[in-house]
């Protein structure tokens, strides 16, 4: 191969995370973490603009309770409660996913690697990290569960 | 700062981050019903309680800066080059000082700030 290829080939980019030829179980847990990363931390960012509200937004000088109605009356809704249950989602699968990368990264859950004989799978890859994104998932699924009983409560 | 050390202050914030949200999610969701938590008076009783104040402070600062380092790490995976290196580094250093400063602002305006109608 040209270094000119390799070097294409070893700098997809986004594109490399979004393709998913070859890719194993904990290929899919790093991709999601860092889109679930970003997407998180684009709502704290706005967040952080809606609670502003509460002082009167970003010319206010103290709380004001007309302020806070009004951005009220645009997120609490229907569709503002799905997008914070959205938001629950990830969230919880983002922080029980980053947990499973601690303790990998601290090599709690991660085989000694050895020679690589067919068929070719990585043996450094625990059960414990496999059951570990399965209870992510598990979590993330459960908060959902929650966040959408505590937010619809009495919407009826 | 030492790259390795950044990524320590990554996992540190990571940890953080799992408890504070905890406790946030459970002040919003099960000690108080969801309507009652975010009604007017009761975050104007909360932003002034001075202890839930500094939590609240505490969580903002954590979350930012796994936030916009973890964007830093993509970036950085993404492509490598001193002057990219540099302005990366750069522009997540202004971006945790000014949202966090504007989230600041928002605590401190609620503590001190007079209440209007």
């Amino acid at each position: 191969m040209a270094l000119g290829e390799e070097k294409a080939k070893n700098r997809r980019g986004i594109r490399g995370w979004l393709n998913p030829y070859h890719y194993n179980a904990e290929r899919w847990a790093y991709m999601f973490q860092r889109v679930s990363g970003v997407a998180i931390l684009l709502y704290v960012l706005g967040h952080l603009g809606d609670t502003s509200f509460f002082v009167g937004g970003p010319t206010g000088t103290g709380p004001s309770a007309s302020s806070w109605k009004f951005i009220g009356s645009i997120f609490e809704n229907s569709f503002g409660h799905l997008i914070l249950i959205l938001v629950t989602l990830i969230l919880f699968f983002h922080g029980t996913n980053g947990i499973r990368l601690i303790l990998t990264e601290l090599g709690l859950i991660f085989k000694k690697p050895s020679a690589i004989e067919y068929p070719y799978r990585a043996k450094s890859l625990s059960s414990g990290q496999r059951y570990l994104i399965v209870v992510a998932i598990v979590v993330a699924a459960l908060s959902a569960l929650w966040a959408f009983l505590v937010l619809f409560e009495g919407m009826g | 700062m030492k790259e390795s050390r950044l990524m320590l202050i990554q996992y540190g914030t990571a940890v953080a981050a799992v408890a504070l949200v905890s406790v946030h999610l459970i002040m919003q969701g099960v000690i108080y019903p969801y309507s009652t938590a975010i009604s007017f008076n009761n975050m104007l009783s909360i932003y002034q309680n001075g202890f839930y104040a500094i939590f609240l402070e505490a969580l903002l600062v954590v979350v930012l800066v796994h936030g916009f380092n973890g964007v830093r790490i993509i970036l950085h995976e993404l492509r490598q080059s001193p002057p990219w290196t540099m302005w990366v580094d750069a522009g997540t250093v202004v971006a945790i000082v000014a949202s966090v400063a504007y989230g600041t602002r928002t605590i401190i305006l609620a503590i001190f700030g007079g209440v209007a109608g």
